[in-house]
């Protein structure tokens, strides 16, 4: 499965284990204003992830300075796929 | 039932030197009943093994030789079988030598204890370093390590004495099955193991902490008391198999080491009419505080101001922390316990260490746990909490399904009806974000249920 995949599939878990139903997630999907995703969601979701991927770029220190906007569905699979490609030990 | 071993002589320990103790009561009862068990361990297992009380008292009495001419500064037990653990104890204490039990998870430990000889197993004493001058003036005592279930673990040092308070040696608790479920090198492990040899009982070791192989060693080897976790014991009763759970021989369940809810107490009583259940409370620092018997939660309102029989002192912080001042010449200490008052009751709401702290908010993990447990067709849960860079931590569970299950459910349907009702009773941060359905749930060495 591809980082899209894996985040469409744990953000549908977020949706149905908070009992709202899923609607159509996109890339250009904004998490907030049109999947309905607040910051608990976006926790669960990222430790979903950390399962499924067996990454979390958010917990690294850069990762938190530098934190860049997520805004969209396509902002997180940036951050993914571009955590996936550097194994973190690189970072200086 | 064999006749205790003199019961007027056990009971009269009492007056002996607390160090002397553990020794005098093994060699009283291995010279009128050699045969007697003293241990039973790998209960359950293929290799069973049985250990009386000649043998014991035997080994007691070639190490004390062997420790009466090495003199050690002090004598580190690393064994891991409790007839050796008992063998170390009781030389030691006739020999007033310092004796540290360090669990597995306090080894690192060992360093604070310098010059001090490490005995395993083998109980070949190492010749000492440095061997102690004067021999008899260092007052013996005993190191125990913490259970590090909030903060890691550290060294106590406790006399022989308050090691000693809390057992019994009134004849009714003579000759009785004693059931280790504890490990046998920290202070709730160490009590019931000294407890059983100080009065001519059986120490009981099942192989392992799986509940059928629990209940199985509880009727094939009669116990009749059982010192348990309630973690420890929920899981006897919900996973144990049941026709066998409901023949084990017990007339007292003592729960310690979290606190013991009102659903456990009323289910267990349901299950063994004939036993009294009691919770104690007791740790590694303070040893025991108070034991509750009337088999409901917490403990009465009135305790709290006012001396009770121990001696101790109770009181609470502002914030509904419970404060022990176990004597007027002591400090306070604070237990790191949260009670709230329910009725005339106060009851345990969770150690402050566990409470999960979400976007800021505070979540209890114990109430979320007894919410699931009310879930049909979960059987146990454990709630805790996982870090998180967007809201410091989140709730976490896991749950044991029932088994079998009614037919027609499914796992993931019992999941389902979990999160439904936590969304229904419990404020959104408080709802677990990860539950996984597990066969047994994870329990720490000291058979309590982590948090972290």
């Amino acid at each position: 499965m591809t980082p899209l995949d894996e985040i469409t599939a744990a953000i549908r878990t977020v949706l149905a284990d908070t009992g709202r139903s899923a609607p159509d997630i996109a890339p250009g999907r904004l998490l907030t204003a049109d999947l309905g995703l607040d910051s608990l969601d976006l926790a669960q979701t990222i430790v979903l992830l950390e399962r499924s991927l067996g990454i979390d770029p958010f917990r690294q220190a850069a990762a938190v300075e530098n934190r860049p906007t997520i805004r969209t569905v396509a902002d997180l699979v940036a951050i993914y796929t571009s955590a996936l490609s550097s194994p973190p030990s690189q970072t200086p | 039932m064999t006749t205790a071993a003199n019961a007027t002589t056990i009971a009269h320990l009492a007056d002996a030197p607390p160090e002397d103790r553990l020794a005098s009561a093994v060699g009283l009862v291995a010279r009128q009943f050699p045969d007697r068990t003293a241990i039973v361990a790998e209960a359950g297992g293929d290799a069973r093994r049985v250990i009386d009380y000649a043998t014991l008292a035997a080994a007691i009495a070639k190490l004390e030789a062997e420790v009466a001419a090495a003199r050690p500064v002090g004598i580190v037990a690393r064994a891991r079988r409790v007839e050796s653990l008992a063998v170390i104890a009781a030389a030691c204490g006739r020999e007033h030598v310092p004796v540290a039990f360090l669990a597995e998870d306090a080894r690192d430990l060992v360093g604070e204890l310098r010059d001090w000889v490490v005995l395993d197993d083998s109980l070949a004493l190492p010749a000492a370093a440095a061997p102690r001058r004067e021999f008899e003036t260092v007052p013996p005592q005993v190191v125990v390590a913490t259970s590090g279930t909030s903060g890691p673990p550290k060294l106590v040092e406790h006399s022989w004495d308050s090691l000693l308070a809390a057992a019994r040696l009134a004849e009714q608790w003579h000759g009785r099955g004693w059931l280790l479920v504890y490990d046998a090198t920290r202070w709730a492990g160490l009590q019931v193991w000294l407890q059983a040899l100080l009065t001519a009982g059986r120490v009981v070791v099942p192989v392992s902490r799986d509940p059928d192989i629990v209940a199985r060693a509880c009727v094939d080897e009669d116990v009749s008391i059982l010192p348990a976790t309630p973690t420890l014991l929920r899981r006897l009763i919900t996973s144990g198999d049941r026709g066998l759970v409901t023949r084990m021989p017990l007339d007292r369940i003592t729960l310690g080491g979290e606190a013991a809810d009102a659903p456990l107490l009323a289910r267990a009583a349901e299950l063994f009419p004939a036993a009294k259940i009691g919770h104690v409370y007791a740790t590694t620092e303070l040893g025991e505080v108070f034991r509750v018997g009337d088999g409901r939660a917490g403990f009465p309102a009135e305790w709290i101001g006012r001396q009770l029989p121990g001696g101790a002192r109770l009181s609470l912080r502002r914030d509904g922390e419970l404060l022990v001042q176990l004597s007027r010449d002591t400090a306070e200490v604070a237990t790191g316990d949260l009670v709230e008052r329910r009725g005339n009751r106060f009851e345990f709401t969770g150690r402050r260490s566990d409470v999960i702290v979400v976007g800021g908010a505070k979540v209890f993990p114990r109430r979320v746990e007894e919410i699931l447990r009310g879930v049909p067709g979960i059987a146990d849960a454990r709630v805790y909490g996982l870090p998180s860079a967007i809201t410091g931590e989140l709730v976490a569970a896991e749950i044991v399904a029932h088994d079998p299950l009614p037919a027609g459910t499914t796992p993931d349907q019992v999941r389902s009806a979990a999160l439904a009702v936590c969304r229904e009773r419990l404020e959104a941060h408080a709802v677990p974000r990860v539950v996984d359905v597990v066969k047994m749930l994870t329990t720490t060495a000291a058979g309590k249920i982590p948090r972290r």
